[in-house]
């Protein structure tokens, strides 16, 4: 009876999950790009190229999901995050690249997810603008203003 | 991992014991009923102490000298009812700061133990020791304090080296309490007159959602020692020292062997 006990004291103690994290992350936010004229059609970006900015700092290109839909990282450690979002009609030539910017600004929640993960930042309140320098973009929709798990729905409608 | 091999030492520790109890087979295993067979008018009734024994846990007070972050105390105390069963109880402090991947916190609590114990152990005459299984039902109150944290960022898109920082200032969460059952199995030796030795492990199933649906979940219980995510369940262990006082004396029940015809052998 005794030596049951004890055994099973070692095996609850000696199989412990290890504390990684795998069941939360901090989500990003979908974008996609719509069709200005009929506001329910995706339209895909000539050459589509998104980057992040902070400070006139140049962030590297995200990975594209598609020619309409990009997923982007919000900064968990300010409440403004900027991407410049570059369309270029003609892709082998440089100089014809158009390039607005999409400033995303929000309200920071940290949610406690687990042991392992610890906090994971949700975003609230978001609201987007698009600067229209070049004039490719010509709207923004925000579907979600709040942020709080990966999904596959759009969050944001860019219209051009 | 280590305390896996905290757990193999419990194993080793009661081997020990029961180890002993098999090579002493040089006494006789009841004086009384010997004592009863042989002259049946005048018996000899060995009296069984009876009284309250208190301590304190050894364990806590070491870890607090071995390892940062780590302070605790623990009292405990039994009372004997009858041959075997002991009402049994611990109530204790604890404050440990824990440091995480990205967040370090710091519990501070109390705890309160009640049960039983009883003894499987069939002592010697004049032993009072003990093999132990128990049962609790324990409660306790905390806080926790998160002195900092960083937040999960798996992306890692604009600090490419670090997690991003959440906060540096403490954030309490107070007026937390548990509850829950533990499972104890332990050994208690005499080690001088009425001063004991003694260990125990325990198994705790805890009650409640433990802070999951807050935004600090209970990680560490003081009592119940650490909370895992996907189990309610918890191991801790103590290593006692405590002081008997004998309060009275009571025969142990013998058995009506008289009325149990004794073959004789006829010629």
């Amino acid at each position: 009876m005794i030596f049951i006990i004890l055994f099973g004291i070692i095996f609850f103690s000696g199989c412990e999950k290890d504390d990684i994290c795998v069941d939360a992350a901090t989500p990003q936010l979908v974008v996609r790009f719509y069709d200005q004229f009929d506001t329910a059609m995706l339209k895909e970006v000539s050459a589509l190229n998104v980057q992040g900015i902070l400070n006139s700092d140049v962030f590297p290109v995200i990975t594209n999901v598609s020619l309409s839909e990009i997923r982007v990282p919000l900064r968990s450690d300010g409440t403004i995050t900027s991407f410049q979002i570059t369309r270029n009609l003609d892709p082998d030539d440089e100089t014809t690249a158009d390039i607005d910017t999409l400033t995303l600004s929000y309200d920071l929640d940290p949610r406690f997810a687990s042991r392992g993960c610890g906090y994971v930042m949700t975003f609230d309140n978001i609201d987007g603008v698009v600067s229209t320098q070049n004039n490719w973009m010509q709207g923004i929709e925000i579907l979600t203003p709040s942020l709080t798990q990966n999904d596959t729905i759009a969050n944001v409608k860019i219209f051009h | 991992m280590s305390r896996y091999f905290i757990s193999l030492f419990f194993l080793w520790f009661c081997a020990v014991g029961l180890a002993q109890t098999d090579s002493l087979e040089l006494k006789p295993k009841d004086t009384t009923y010997l004592a009863l067979e042989s002259k049946d008018t005048t018996a000899v009734i060995y009296k069984q102490k009876y009284g309250i024994r208190f301590g304190i846990d050894l364990s806590r007070p070491i870890t607090k000298f071995l390892s940062t972050g780590y302070s605790g105390i623990e009292f405990v105390g039994d009372y004997r009812l009858n041959q075997k069963l002991y009402l049994a109880g611990e109530f204790g402090r604890e404050k440990k700061t824990k440091q995480e991947d990205l967040y370090n916190f710091t519990t501070t609590g109390s705890y309160i133990k009640l049960g039983i114990d009883y003894n499987t152990y069939a002592n010697w005459y004049g032993e009072q020791n003990s093999i132990f299984i128990g049962a609790r039902y324990a409660f306790g109150t905390f806080g926790h304090t998160v002195n900092s944290y960083q937040i999960f960022d798996a992306d890692r898109y604009w600090i490419p080296t670090d997690f991003p920082l959440g906060s540096i200032e403490a954030t309490e969460f107070n007026g937390r309490t548990a509850s829950w059952l533990e499972a104890v199995v332990g050994i208690k030796g005499e080690l001088f007159a009425n001063i004991y030795l003694g260990i125990s492990a325990r198994i705790g199933f805890l009650f409640g959602k433990a802070g999951r649906d807050t935004n600090f979940h209970d990680l560490f219980v003081p009592g119940f020692n650490k909370v895992t995510d996907a189990s309610r369940f918890g191991v801790g262990y103590n290593y006692t020292l405590t002081y008997f006082l004998p309060l009275y004396k009571k025969a142990k029940k013998q058995k009506k062997i008289e009325e149990e015809p004794i073959p004789e052998i006829e010629e």
